[in-house]
């Protein structure tokens, strides 16, 4: 006989959207795969020897809750190197990967607040973390002029209007556009003003010509800062991001993470640390190459007559793509992010790589 | 804030914990983490798939190959039958498969079936999910069996799920084959589903024999079954587990799954095809050591006059302290500053259980021998 309450289960999953939106591969499959959250890049053998040595002498046993000491460290160290925060170690909660950092920080650091604004268009993850726990959330408009970044007015009403909780993408995990330092300080001003408080996700800054205009700089004790560490680095796969906040909202948020995870995985963890060693090292060498590769896609898609959305991250670009663009992409065998899942329908984001170029005519 | 009441328990372990870091002489008598590393040829794998592999995407559900493996290991072993690709989902460990499991099956207001005492972490992600836990008590005098008459009349019109961890932590109760029939039938009677963990499948003494509900008739459908490699591989850090379920809710599974943290990651994923497919002779031979390890606890426990219940599987024995008189969080602590040996309250397990201790066998043998003299010592000075 079939199972009433199963049945039930089904239909309360069903029910609940934003658990069955798709969300975007977490690393690049082949150098066709322009859709993935994060490039692929080979990993240094300096990584996979620290991530080795670490397992060879008998690390993997469980570790703290929010992380092995000298990679909040060492992450709290690129923060404040990259960003102008003053995070310490306490402040670092090493996570499994971006998407738990925005699940911890929008239903925990979000548990203490009535309501949270989020942009209209936004990385799916964020509506599939919010659907797993019912919540107010106030939707802030964008428009693709501003590469879907909500503007200060809408900022400035929802704090008018009673929210105190803020979760903003700057580089946007769709368009690549950032806040401007002018536009941060703004941001920073409205918290104080109202007494909220922001989630802040700079996980693609490390691409941006010119670095980082984190929150966390301004209104460091109000922002928890998320992200990859480190996008592109190519431990895209193995999981590791991380969350900077306030020592009062950490303790909450390592609860969680003893409950639903323990620790994130020893060899990731050691691998990451590895990686800051040299996490700086080419990027120079790198980020140029990107904006090279950006800026030749961009003039591409203007003589084809495409319309591209402003974006400052150089890993990435997003074009307005109808049905038809879109069944020509697929044909030339280039998988894309679809816009819709972020909220943007007749929009693809691209990744830059060695294929943009040929997405781009197929495109055209 | 809301988590306030969830993390009680785990709050009081992280205090003890991080007091215990701070005795150079500490004996770790608390945490569940096995001593032995991890086997070399599954560290050897890693290496391997961190430069042959690189380009491995981690889809929500895990790794084609690794849920293969899966299938294969919980037929094997649990005599559950699953399709790879459609009823098995790989997760951060098996601490994140019981938060899915629990999310998946259980909403808000709807009671989970727990026989105590139970491992905390369920009260806490029941919290999450808004379900509301309804106890079944069990005695040590009983070794902590679980009645099926019991669990029945707890049931209420708001049951919706019975939990059945066996071999049981912190109890180390294992179910048997009539009692896990029966409980299989009860939730058939009153369509509740199951929830299972089986975590620790491979370690179970003398002639007790462990039984997946899933594997007798009419339990597959219903039940939601978890397993990590972390207890039976030597683990822990890795985070690597899994459910396995039917596939209609499974399916489900997998969408939480993706919501709370995407994927998992593809060296552990790695390292997890290798130990489910090479040689098992490691887990023998943790097997024989906690089987010997388990004798030393109790002949010590016998000899310092404490009631236990004789943990059939598990690599713990949760022991009554009652005669001391003192709440378990204080002997946890006394113990600990004392002699600095560091066991878990029980009553980090269950309010109800304050006046026990959770002690592992997961420490070399000498310095398991070490921890109970000197648990003695601290005991007769109580």
């Amino acid at each position: 006989m079939a199972s009433q309450t199963k049945a039930n289960i089904l239909a309360r999953h069903a029910a609940n959207a934003a658990l069955n939106i798709p969300l975007p591969g977490i690393s690049m499959r082949g150098v066709r795969d322009l859709g993935a959250d994060e490039p692929f890049h080979p990993l240094d053998e300096r990584i996979i020897a620290g991530a080795v040595e670490a397992l060879e002498s008998g690390q993997t046993h469980y570790v703290d809750v929010p992380g092995i000491a000298p990679l909040r460290e060492a992450i709290a160290k690129y923060l404040n190197a990259s960003c102008g925060a003053s995070w310490q170690s306490a402040n670092i909660i090493v996570t499994a990967g971006m998407q738990e950092a925005r699940f911890l920080t929008s239903q925990i650091i979000g548990a203490q607040y009535d309501s949270i604004a989020v942009p209209a268009v936004a990385h799916p993850g964020l509506q599939k973390a919010l659907g797993l726990r019912r919540r107010q959330v106030l939707s802030l408009p964008v428009e693709a002029e501003r590469g879907y970044l909500p503007s200060l007015d809408d900022i400035a009403a929802a704090l008018k209007n009673g929210c105190r909780l803020l979760y903003l993408e700057s580089p946007s995990r769709l368009s690549g556009a950032v806040y401007t330092q002018s536009q941060v300080a703004r941001i920073a001003d409205l918290l104080a003003q109202h007494d909220a408080a922001a989630i802040w996700d700079q996980g693609l800054a490390r691409w941006v010509d010119g670095g980082c205009n984190s929150l966390a700089a301004r209104a460091e004790e109000s922002t928890a800062a998320i992200g990859e560490a480190w996008h592109g680095i190519g431990l895209g796969s193995w999981l590791v991001g991380s969350i900077a906040a306030p020592v009062d909202w950490i303790a909450p948020m390592q609860s969680q993470k003893q409950i639903m995870a323990i620790c994130t995985s020893t060899a990731s963890q050691y691998a990451a640390l590895a990686a800051s060693e040299i996490v700086s090292e080419t990027h120079q060498q790198r980020l140029a190459q990107m904006r090279g590769q950006r800026a030749a896609a961009v003039k591409l898609a203007s003589e084809l007559g495409l319309d591209t959305l402003p974006g400052a991250a150089n890993n990435l670009l997003a074009l307005h793509a109808d049905e038809a663009a879109r069944r020509k992409l697929a044909e030339a065998g280039i998988d894309f992010a679809a816009g819709e899942d972020f909220g943007a329908p007749d929009i693809v984001r691209l990744n830059i790589g060695v294929a943009t170029n040929a997405a781009i005519e197929a495109l055209g | 804030m809301s988590k306030k009441k969830q993390a009680a328990g785990t709050n009081l372990l992280y205090q003890l914990i991080a007091e215990a870091r701070a005795y150079d002489d500490v004996i770790v008598m608390g945490r569940g983490d096995p001593d032995f590393d991890t086997p070399a040829h599954i560290v050897a794998a890693a290496k391997q798939a961190m430069i042959h592999h690189q380009d491995d995407v981690a889809p929500p559900a895990g790794l084609p190959a690794l849920r293969e493996a899966i299938a294969a290991r919980v037929k094997r072993v649990n005599n559950i039958d699953v399709d790879p690709a459609s009823e098995v989902v790989v997760t951060n460990g098996g601490q994140e498969a019981l938060f899915l499991m629990v999310l998946a099956a259980l909403g808000e207001g709807d009671e989970l079936i727990v026989p105590e005492p139970n491992y905390n972490t369920y009260a806490d992600s029941l919290a999450f999910a808004g379900g509301v836990k309804v106890a079944v008590q069990t005695a040590h005098e009983e070794d902590f069996r679980a009645d099926p008459a019991l669990v029945q009349a707890a049931i209420t019109d708001r049951t919706r799920a019975l939990l059945l961890v066996s071999p049981n932590n912190p109890a180390a109760n294992v179910i048997s084959p009539a009692d896990m029939r029966a409980l299989v039938n009860i939730a058939i009677e009153h369509d509740l589903m199951i929830l299972a963990d089986d975590i620790y499948d491979l370690f179970v003494y003398d002639n007790f024999v462990h039984t997946s509900p899933a594997s007798l008739p009419g339990g597959k459908e219903r039940s939601l079954t978890l397993n990590a490699l972390s207890k039976a591989y030597s683990m822990t850090g890795w985070r690597c587990g899994w459910i396995v379920g039917p596939a209609d809710l499974m399916a489900r599974v997998a969408e939480l799954k993706a919501a709370i943290s995407g994927g998992t990651s593809i060296i552990a994923q790695h390292a997890g095809i290798a130990a489910l497919t090479g040689p098992q002779d490691a887990v023998n031979m943790m097997a024989a050591a906690y089987a010997r390890r388990r004798r030393l606890v109790l002949d010590a426990l016998d000899e310092m006059g404490m009631q236990y219940g004789v943990p059939q599987g598990g690599q713990f024995v949760f022991a009554n302290i009652a005669f001391t008189g003192m709440d378990s969080a204080e002997v946890a602590q006394r113990i600990l500053s004392e002699q600095h040996v560091l066991a878990y309250p029980g009553s980090a397990f269950s309010k109800e259980r304050k006046d026990y201790l959770r002690m592992t066998f997961l420490q070399p043998e000498e310095q398991l021998v070490e921890g109970l003299r000197r648990m003695k010592l601290a005991m007769a000075s109580i």
